[in-house]
Formats: structure tokens, sequence, C-alpha cells
């Protein structure tokens, strides 16, 4: 019985070291992200207070790193709290239409509004939409199954790809169905340092919240009725939660658009890793969020000569790991 | 009026009801086993007693002040201080330590931001003890088998207190020893102060010698209401024949001389 009790006992100094090291990584990655970009930024120059390469600094990498380190954190910790919540490994925001909302959203802001940040504001009031319409539909049933969430999400989604659809038949194809689909993409180019205080401060907000709410989170991961008879109210815990979560999301996808594989990977990553589910395990997953999007935003847009779209690279960077992980997981056990 | 009653108990699945009109009561200290065969309500039954399940019917139980607590009436928590309750299986998904599992059983006393204190961690280690699961605190909870993860929702119920103890089928995947081990803890638990136990069992043995009164579940419906410390041998036997088919019951001594109920199985058809 001893010989086992190595393999199975938890390691407490693993989950520390572990979120240090993805601390140190994401903060090496983030300085990096600061001086990458077509135009070149010196310390030297910064110190000297060149004027051009402060504003470049200011207006457009600042930003455009805080969105990746914020926005890869955010999409990590709410991958994890849906995976939790849901007790289902492939459960992340999208599945209930946080992104397809936003999608519409955005495009409906590209055809009837100007200006980016009217585009990021109505992307943010699609996903929002689309959260509060799927929470609504599965408050309708009584019995609170968390399935019906899920499948409320389904619909909702599928309904905010069919406004989509129909928004982009509307579109003059040569200028905004080009915007559109490149909104679609997703990037962090163009993110403005000025524009994007509000949303990182209600995605900061609600990333509060879900740690603050730890222990709840992973009491959901129960089964309803046992939940409750640890007394958590699981109704409204869990729509609390959920909404947390997914507000945290809509602040980072209607600044970026679609970001895919982060939300469901990076807390993969943090539970193969740390082979145990804690507050430490969301802030892992959190911290890889953060590393991946943020490397993935450099090659974004130092690979090519132009911008490319980061998803490629959330996805390039992001399958072998996971493979590599599910390798090393199956091997270990 | 006793401990804890029931009183005209229906619930089911949307249906027609798969517990229809149960009504019975518990007195303090002792333990009430539901028997029936797979399908009579028993897990129904539990699960609408503790409120998991919506239905008719009330539950009544007395409180520290003697007042009487109307289940169905009481905030979550408050139920969930009162009560504690073991699934058949734990929804326990995540890879958690086995003291961590056993700290969950503390939620209802603390409040929502606050965490476990150290008294409550060294409850839960002593509670682990008592189960047998001493020393391996740090285990993942996933790695346990069956058996050893009913110990350890055994471990959290006990360790978090409450009057009230529904258990469904605490003793389905234990091995001979451990049936007994439980049940001991059970009744040692019943013993301190003014608690209850309700237990749906699926092993006749355990249910005559431990149980303080029986209840026959077939059907959704109470078929009969059985002592086995005072109820004769052919009571007991018409009833339970009625559940698994011809039965027979003999008292039977162990070696240091206690009395065990120990029921054989007939043959089908043949005239009890």
């Amino acid at each position: 019985m001893n010989s086992t009790k190595h393999f199975t006992a938890f390691p407490m100094g693993k989950t520390k070291m572990l979120c240090a090291a993805g601390a140190a990584l994401l903060a090496a990655l983030a300085a990096f992200s600061l001086f990458t970009g077509k135009y070149p930024l010196t310390f030297e120059g910064m110190l000297r207070g060149d004027a051009m390469q402060l504003r470049v600094f200011w207006t457009l990498r600042a930003g455009r790193t805080a969105v990746g380190v914020l926005g890869g954190f955010a999409l990590g910790v709410a991958g994890y709290v849906y995976q939790t919540v849901f007790r289902n490994p492939l459960a992340s925001p999208d599945v209930i239409g946080v992104s397809s909302g936003a999608s519409a959203g955005a495009a409906a802001g590209i055809l009837f509004l100007s200006g980016a940040a009217a585009v990021t504001f109505s992307a943010f009031a699609g996903a929002l939409a689309a959260v509060c319409l799927a929470l609504a539909l599965s408050a309708l049933d009584r019995t609170g199954r968390d399935s019906t969430i899920v499948l409320a999400g389904i619909a909702v989604h599928s309904l905010a790809q069919t406004v989509l659809m129909c928004l982009k038949l509307t579109a003059d194809p040569e200028r905004e169905l080009a915007s559109i689909e490149y909104w679609i993409m997703g990037s962090l180019n163009g993110i403005s340092g000025y524009s994007i205080g509000g949303n990182l401060l209600l995605c900061l907000f609600c990333l509060a919240a879900l740690f603050l709410l730890r222990r709840q989170i992973l009491l959901l991961s129960a089964e309803e009725g046992e939940a409750r008879m640890l007394g958590v109210p699981v109704g409204r815990m869990r729509l609390l939660v959920l909404l947390a979560a997914t507000l945290a999301v809509a602040c980072v996808v209607s600044l970026s658009g679609l970001i895919s594989f982060v939300g469901l990977l990076a807390p993969h990553g943090a539970r193969l890793l740390l082979k145990r589910d804690s507050a430490g395990t969301m802030l892992l997953g959190g911290l890889l969020g953060g590393i991946l999007l943020t490397g993935a935003d450099i090659l974004a847009r130092s690979a090519a000569a132009t911008e490319l779209p980061v998803s490629i690279f959330t996805s390039l960077l992001g399958a072998p790991f996971l493979i590599y992980l599910i390798i090393r997981g199956r091997q270990r056990a | 009026m006793s401990f804890f009653t029931v009183s005209g108990l229906t619930a089911g699945y949307g249906g027609a009801p798969v517990v229809n009109g149960v009504s019975f009561e518990v007195e303090a200290g002792s333990l009430l086993g539901i028997l029936g065969a797979n399908g009579s309500g028993k897990t129904t039954l539990l699960k609408a007693v503790c409120g998991i399940l919506p239905h008719e019917g009330s539950c009544a139980l007395e409180t520290e002040n003697l007042e009487k607590a109307v289940l169905e009436e009481l905030p979550p928590r408050r139920l969930a201080r009162l009560c504690g309750y073991i699934p058949q299986r734990s929804g326990i998904s995540i890879d958690i330590s086995v003291l961590e599992a056993v700290l969950m059983g503390f939620n209802p006393r603390l409040k929502l931001l606050e965490y476990p204190s150290r008294e409550m961690k060294e409850q839960a280690r002593e509670a682990l003890q008592a189960v047998g699961l001493g020393g391996r605190e740090e285990e993942n909870y996933q790695h346990l088998s069956e058996g050893q993860k009913q110990l350890c929702i055994l471990a959290r119920t006990l360790a978090a207190g409450g009057r009230l103890l529904l258990l469904d089928e605490p003793e389905s995947a234990l091995d001979f020893r451990y049936r007994y081990r439980v049940l001991e803890l059970l009744k040692g638990w019943l013993r301190n102060g003014d608690r209850a136990g309700l237990a749906a069992l699926h092993d006749p043995a355990l249910a005559l010698n431990y149980c303080d009164c029986l209840l026959l579940l077939a059907g959704g419906e109470v078929r009969s209401l059985l002592r086995p410390g005072s109820d004769s041998l052919g009571k007991m036997e018409a009833g339970l024949s009625e559940l698994y088919g011809p039965v027979s019951l003999r008292r039977c001594q162990n070696r240091s001389g206690r009395e065990q109920l120990v029921m054989l199985k007939e043959e089908e058809g043949r005239q009890l």
C-alpha cells in the first residue's frame, strides 16, 4: 500500500512551483511583446523620452499586451470554471454562445455603426445578449438540470450564427464583409491603449469574483443533489459563477474577435500538469491561457509581413502541447 | 411526537409517482432501514425526504430547541446543517485529495468565502481514521476504490454532524468486513445524542441485525413495518417474503454468543 502512495499523493509544493514558473514565463512574454512589432522600440529611446516611441508604446503595445495577458488569463480561468461546473471536459464559454453572440454583435456594429470602439461595444452587447438569453431560457426549466444550460446555449449559438449569416448577406462584399470575416478570425491588432480600460476593468472584477468563489466552484462539481445537501444554493451559485466567467470572456472577445482553443486547452494543460483540482489549478489555467495568447500574438505580428489571425497560432502552439500532455499522462498512468 | 416524522410523501420523476403516500416515524437514536426490491422507490424516497426531488407531503425533524422543523420550509444551508445525505455514488468528478473531499462536508457551517478551520481539518482526519482511511488524507479521491469512496463520503457526513442522516445503500460497494464496520460506526454515531438515521439497504442480514425498525417498500408503498428486536420470526418472514420471494429466518449465535438473524432463501413456489 505504501508503494502506491507515491503515485497518488499530491505533492504540495508542485502547485506553487508551477504557478511561479508560469507567472515568470508570462511576465517575460509580456515584456517581449511590449518590444516586438513593426516599429522598433528600445529601452534607451524610451528613457530618453523619444515622443514617437512613447506614443507607440502607450497607444499600441501596452494595450495589445494587456489584452493578450489578461485576455488569455480570463479565457483560461473561464474554461476551467465551465469544465468544472458542467463536469464536462469539452465545456467552454463558447458552449453558451458567447463567442457567436459577440460575432453577430460585431457584424452589426461593422454594418450600422462606425469606429472601432462602437464595434467593440456592439460585440460586447451581442455577447451579453446571447448569454442572458441562454441563461433565461435555461431558467424556464424548473428541474434545474445543468444540461439545460448547455442545450439552451446551443440553441442561442445557432440563433446567433443565423443572425450573423443574415448580416453577412446584407454586407457589401468588398469592404464590410471582409471586415466581418477579419474580425471573426480574431486578432489583437488594432487594440488601442485608450479604448480598452472599461473592458479590462470589468474583466478583472469578474476574475476576482471567481477567485473569491473558488471553494464554491469546486463544490459545484459534485452532483446537483449532493451539492445541495452540502449547503450550496446550486441554481443561484451556478448562475452567478457562469455569469462571471462568461462576462470575463465577453470583455475579451469583444476586443479581439474569436480566439480558438485557449479556453479549452489552458485548463486541461493545468490539470494535466498538476493532476489535481484546486484554486491553484484555476490560477495555472489562467497563466497558461495568458502565455498561449501572448505568445501567439507575438508570432501573429512577427511571423509574416502582414498581421495574421491570432487563432492560427493559438491552435498551432496549443494542439501539440495538448497532444504532448495527453501522451505524457497516458505513460504515467 | 417522534423525533422524525414523514407524512404522506408522494414523489416521482414527472410521470406516475414512484413513491406513493409513504408515512412513518423514527425515534431519536434509532436507525430505520428501508428494504425493497430494485426499483421499489428506496432512492426516490430518500431524495424526496432531503428535498432533492420535488414532492407532496411533509417531513418534520426535531431541532436543538425541541421544536419541529419542516424540512421543506428550511433554507438550503440550514437544511444541510441538519441533514447529511450519502448518495449511492458520490458525484465528485474532480481530482481532489481525500481530506478535501471530507472537508466539503463543513460547507454548510462556513460563510461563503470562509475556509475550513484547523479544528475542522482535525475533525476530518479523525473521521477518516474512524472509517479506516487514516493516513491516506493526501491521496487523490479519484484513485480510491468504489468502496473506499463510500467510506470517505461516510467520513464526510459523520464529521459534518447534523441530526438526521440519509444513506442510500451505503454498503453496496463494501466487502463483508466493512459492511459491518460501517453499520457499527453508524450505530455509534446514533448513540451520541439526538440523532436518527434512514438507510436504504440491499443486504437483509445487515438490516435485520442493525436497524431498530425496517420499512418494507414495494411498488412505492409501505408494505409493512418490522421491528427485528421484538417481532416474531413468522411476521418478519411473511413481510420479507413479499419482497424477496420465499425466505425463512433463523436465530443463530456466533462464537461469542451474540445472536444474529440469518435469512435463508427458500425454493420458489413452495408453501411456507
